[in-house]
């Protein structure tokens, strides 16, 4: 252990917990935008996963408009690093959804247990 | 397998994972005291070589841009996919009819929620352009105010008429923009190289910290994404909202 | 050294491609006839004679180049570098190879959308080489991204219910692996604070037993797992490729799919070896997972009829072949793995072809169906029993060249019985293509009463094409694949292989040392080519020749083929996103049970 608080645990379980319940719903699922939904809480996730890696005690945003340069800020790197996975997230999502608007035009369904391609 | 046996399986995962992530967890470094080379070398490097004050765009646009053009590449290719999925069955013909779900009826719009439209709308742009265009400053960037000015325009539709929608909001100019801003990318890219430089270098007037145009090359990449990131939106938005209406006689779903 | 003017080529790859789909993108709907068909040949065309260059200007030493000059600052780097040594060079020039040879094959294929198409396949290629070419972990993530958004786009084309249903599966079961990634680099830069591989690699070196980089090495891996679909995270693949377009599926099993493993090996030789327990995981369980996966896709293969799914369960066959090269150590086996890759491309880009050849002018794609239907279309019978006799394990060209290779490896470190899984996946695969050549255009293998009953709705692709068009780059491909095995193929791959490992690592970082190519190794067992190539084809007889057996062999055989471990695979892949992604989770546990038992034993 590295002498931390209990705090240091909390990040972490946020992100085991809602990765559980979005794979919970993926499994359980009987509705595919429900699904989508459910992808998406796995997603928020890994935000959470990133940004808590990034973070520092006593620090500020990393913008320094009104600041001076040398004032101790958080990690921008990780921060791009999640705006790229919000735009991963918005065209997969986009993607999704019209893929289900189709099945749901084409098989009249959208429940995931009733869509099985190559019925043999 | 049923929902039951798949439950089963999957808690019995679960359990069987959850000491080596427990040991995962208690062996991460403290939260909130992390070392991070990468992050303070350019929270102090960045502002001096480049003259911006945001650091995040920095990184966006700069040091890790090549990062930031497969982004936006896969921004185009996921609009584009979506609307060969979504065009590909309707084709380009239009219909002004709201389309009919059962025995729901097509509901009028009432005033209030006109006039609230009418009053949001030039705000909410002027924001988004705001936040487009100090990326360099402040938080923001092309990302964030092109999805802001996107949504914006859904106001029209929601405060207006469809058929104005659809008359202001052409999808054969917002193809060309999403398209213009991916090119404007790709030669930030090669330009430099023109010039003798590495592709995606800075190679532009970097101007004074703290003023609308300085950054240099920034700039120019913070355009090309909010050209294609608002193009992008509003052609899913356009393309959604198209399947929300009836279709013409003599098609089928 | 490198002269300067070479430096100037190596991010063009990527920037080609790019520059030319997003142009395609603005202009498309503008140009004339099949302009954006030979646009899109001529890109891909470029990108292979700069890859050319690359590898060949890469013998002396790697190519070290940041993006947007961005040099490192004492320990910490800056910006995004790529490293190009000689074996990412040729990987990237054969897959945009592949892609010339599809847009040839795809010539006037997608009528309704024009340059759509061509606009995603480029943005794919340059995904590929970006995926290939590059050494951070980030970017290696996003364009791994790219790779797939393109991908399921690209999949659900026809827009018909089966191709939806596909690609709605290859989409959920991809993204969770994307976040599987994203959470080992969570984990990774949690230790270390840095993205370039080299930075990486010297970091984790100092934390040499921590679990967190195991965890990071395990979530990376599962990711990249699902997409170069191993055993128990394969489940999407079969369905995936039946129902994309032929164009695409040649793709999706030439280079989507051996790229993903091939990007495991990279994250595991530039990033994680110097972890002892990471060590240990990939000689035990993803050598584990490259033995089931062999064994298990090749009987699965054999029992599919339709001739897409068929190929893709033969993908993932192969797939776990590579994998088990991927898994034993050394320059030897590393130059197996890069032999096979281009040659299984080749090959099953050209079966995939031959299927479309076959949609296109008979209309359909089951095997039993199709039965005595492809005597018109001889030329692709001779392709196709050419190709199945390859991928069986006939020993000439680069198959060979790579299992010969990685065979000598395992026998090196006395791990013979790994064999037996090699010959076993490849005899299965080839067995069945070369049943599926016998049936489709001999008219062999009647069963009565099967044939009716096809597993898919009505397929059809468009015939639009001659058939010389059709069948010119099946035939490109396969004399490649057979005639580049020929002159000093072993020692270029072996000399490829030992400059990636002594230098791939540390190019972005520090001094580089000297690279000594092993010698060619003699064969361990030479028979084994002729054992396969034997096994293969008295599986097929055995399969086509049901009529002329004696009955009671005939019912022995369809009892023990309707045993309860046959009919579980085939159950196993029912459709189902739900039971998919609890294979996942199965998998993702087995990576916990494991790691934890490497780091006991470390």
């Amino acid at each position: 252990m590295r002498g931390r608080g209990a705090v240091s645990f909390v990040p972490w379980a946020t992100v085991a917990w809602l990765f559980a319940v979005g794979i919970y719903g993926v499994i359980t699922s009987r509705h595919y935008v429900h699904l989508i939904g459910c992808l998406t809480v796995i997603q928020s996730a890994t935000y959470i996963a990133l940004l808590s890696v990034g973070y520092r005690f006593g620090s500020v945003a990393p913008i320094f408009y009104t600041r001076p340069p040398s004032t101790p800020a958080v990690d921008p790197v990780l921060q791009a690093l999640v705006l790229t996975d919000i735009v991963v997230g918005a065209t997969v999502t986009a993607l999704l959804l019209a893929l289900t608007l189709q099945v749901h035009k084409k098989r009249g369904t959208v429940n995931p247990e009733r869509l099985r391609p190559m019925r043999q | 397998m049923t929902r039951k046996a798949r439950l089963l399986v999957a808690v019995l995962c679960a359990l069987v994972s959850a000491p080596a992530i427990a040991v995962v967890i208690m062996h991460i470094p403290a939260f909130g005291r992390h070392p991070l080379p990468y992050g303070d070398a350019i929270n102090h490097t960045a502002g001096a070589q480049r003259h911006v004050t945001n650091m995040v765009s920095a990184v966006n646009f700069d040091y890790r841009a090549f990062d930031t053009l497969g982004e936006e590449l896969m921004l185009v290719a996921a609009v584009t996919g979506t609307l060969v999925l979504l065009r590909g069955r309707r084709g380009e013909s239009l219909s002004d009819r709201a389309a009919q779900a059962g025995n729901r009826p097509v509901c009028e719009r009432s005033e209030a929620v006109t006039l609230a439209c009418r009053f949001f709308l030039p705000l909410i742009t002027t924001f988004g352009i705001y936040v487009i265009l100090h990326a360099q400053l402040t938080p923001g960037g092309g990302f964030q105010g092109g999805a802001i000015v996107a949504s914006g325009t859904l106001l029209l539709y929601l405060g207006e008429s469809y058929r104005l929608w659809r008359r202001l909001v052409r999808s054969r100019l917002l193809d060309m923009l999403e398209a213009a801003g991916a090119l404007v990318l790709v030669l930030c890219g090669l330009g430099p190289m023109a010039r003798g430089g590495a592709f995606l270098q800075n190679v532009l007037q970097l101007g004074q910290t703290g003023a609308l145009l300085s950054g240099g090359l920034i700039l120019v990449e913070n355009a090309g994404v909010a050209l294609a990131v608002t193009a992008g939106f509003i052609l899913l938005l356009l393309e959604f909202l198209e399947e929300t209406r009836a279709t013409c006689e003599g098609e089928g779903p | 050294m490198i002269a300067p003017a070479t430096d100037v080529l190596a991010p063009l790859p990527v920037a080609v491609p790019l520059l030319v789909g997003t142009l395609l993108l603005l202009v498309g709907k503008v140009l004339p006839g099949r302009l954006p068909d030979a646009l899109a040949i001529l890109a891909a065309l470029a990108v292979v004679t700069i890859d050319a260059r690359l590898a060949a200007h890469t013998t002396g030493g790697p190519l070290v180049y940041w993006m947007g000059h961005w040099q490192p600052r004492g320990e910490v780097t800056l910006g995004i570098g790529l490293v190009i040594n000689e074996a990412e060079a040729i990987l990237a020039a054969f897959m945009a190879l592949l892609f010339a040879a599809t847009f040839i094959f795809a010539w006037g294929y997608f009528e309704d959308i024009r340059a759509l198409f061509h606009v995603l396949m480029l943005i794919f290629l340059a995904a590929m080489q970006g995926f290939c070419l590059t050494h951070d972990l980030f970017n290696l993530f996003v364009w791994f991204e790219v790779m797939s958004v393109t991908a399921f786009a690209l999949t659900a084309y026809r827009l018909e219910a089966d191709p939806l249903e596909g690609a709605l599966n290859f989409t959920v079961t991809n993204t969770i692996g994307s976040f599987l990634i994203l959470g080992g680099i969570a984990l990774a830069y949690s230790l270390a604070g840095l993205l370039d591989f080299g930075a990486l690699a010297r970091s984790l070196a100092q934390h040499a037993d921590d679990p967190v980089a195991v965890g990071a090495f395990c979530m990376i891996a599962a990711g990249l797992l699902i997409k170069g679909a191993a055993i128990p995270f394969h489940f999407w693949l079969a369905d995936a490729h039946a129902v994309a377009p032929s164009p695409v599926s040649v793709i999706f099993s030439g280079a989507m799919v051996p790229l993903a493993l091939f990007g495991l090996g990279k994250i595991y030789w530039d990033v994680f070896e110097t972890v002892p327990p990471v060590q240990l995981l990939m000689r035990t369980l993803v050598l584990g997972l490259g033995v089931t996966t062999a064994i298990v896709g090749g009987v699965a293969c054999l029992r599919q009829r339709h001739l897409k799914r068929l190929l893709a369960f033969s993908t993932i066959s192969h797939g776990g072949i590579l994998l088990i090269g991927l898994a034993l150590p050394g320059p030897v086996s590393l130059a197996g793995v890069l032999a096979y890759f281009i040659g299984h491309g080749l090959v099953k880009g050209a079966l995939f072809m031959v299927a479309g050849v076959l949609l296109a002018t008979a209309g359909g794609i089951d095997e039993l169906w199709l039965r005595g239907r492809g005597r018109p279309v001889w030329p692709a019978g001779v392709a196709m029993a050419v190709a199945g006799s390859l991928l069986g394990g006939a020993p000439l060209g680069l198959m060979d060249s790579g299992s010969r290779l990685i065979g000598a490896a395992a026998a090196a470190r006395g791990e013979d019985w790994i064999l037996i899984a090699v010959v076993l996946g490849t005899a299965c695969t080839g067995g069945a293509v070369l049943r599926g050549a016998g049936r489709i255009f001999l008219g062999l293998g009647e069963i009565v009463g099967e044939e009716a009953r096809g597993p898919s709705e009505d397929e059809s692709e468009k015939p639009a094409r001659p058939l010389w068009l059709m069948m010119l780059p099946v035939i490109v491909l396969l004399i490649i694949a057979i005639g580049a095995g020929l002159p000093h193929a072993d020692e270029t791959m072996l000399g490829a292989a030992a400059r990636f490992l002594a230098w791939d690592r540390i190019a972005s970082i520090g001094p580089i040392g000297p690279a000594t190519a092993a010698a060619v190794p003699a064969p361990s067992h030479p028979f084994v080519p002729w054992l396969t190539l034997g096994l293969a084809i008295l599986i097929a007889a055995h399969e086509l020749g049901h009529a002329w057996l004696p009955r009671s062999w005939s019912r022995t055989s369809r009892r023990v083929l309707s045993g309860p471990v046959f009919t579980a695979i085939d159950r196993a892949h029912d459709g189902v996103v739900g039971d998919y992604v609890v294979w996942i989770l199965i998998g993702l546990a087995l990576f916990s049970v494991s790691s934890a038992a490497a780091l006991h034993a470390g």
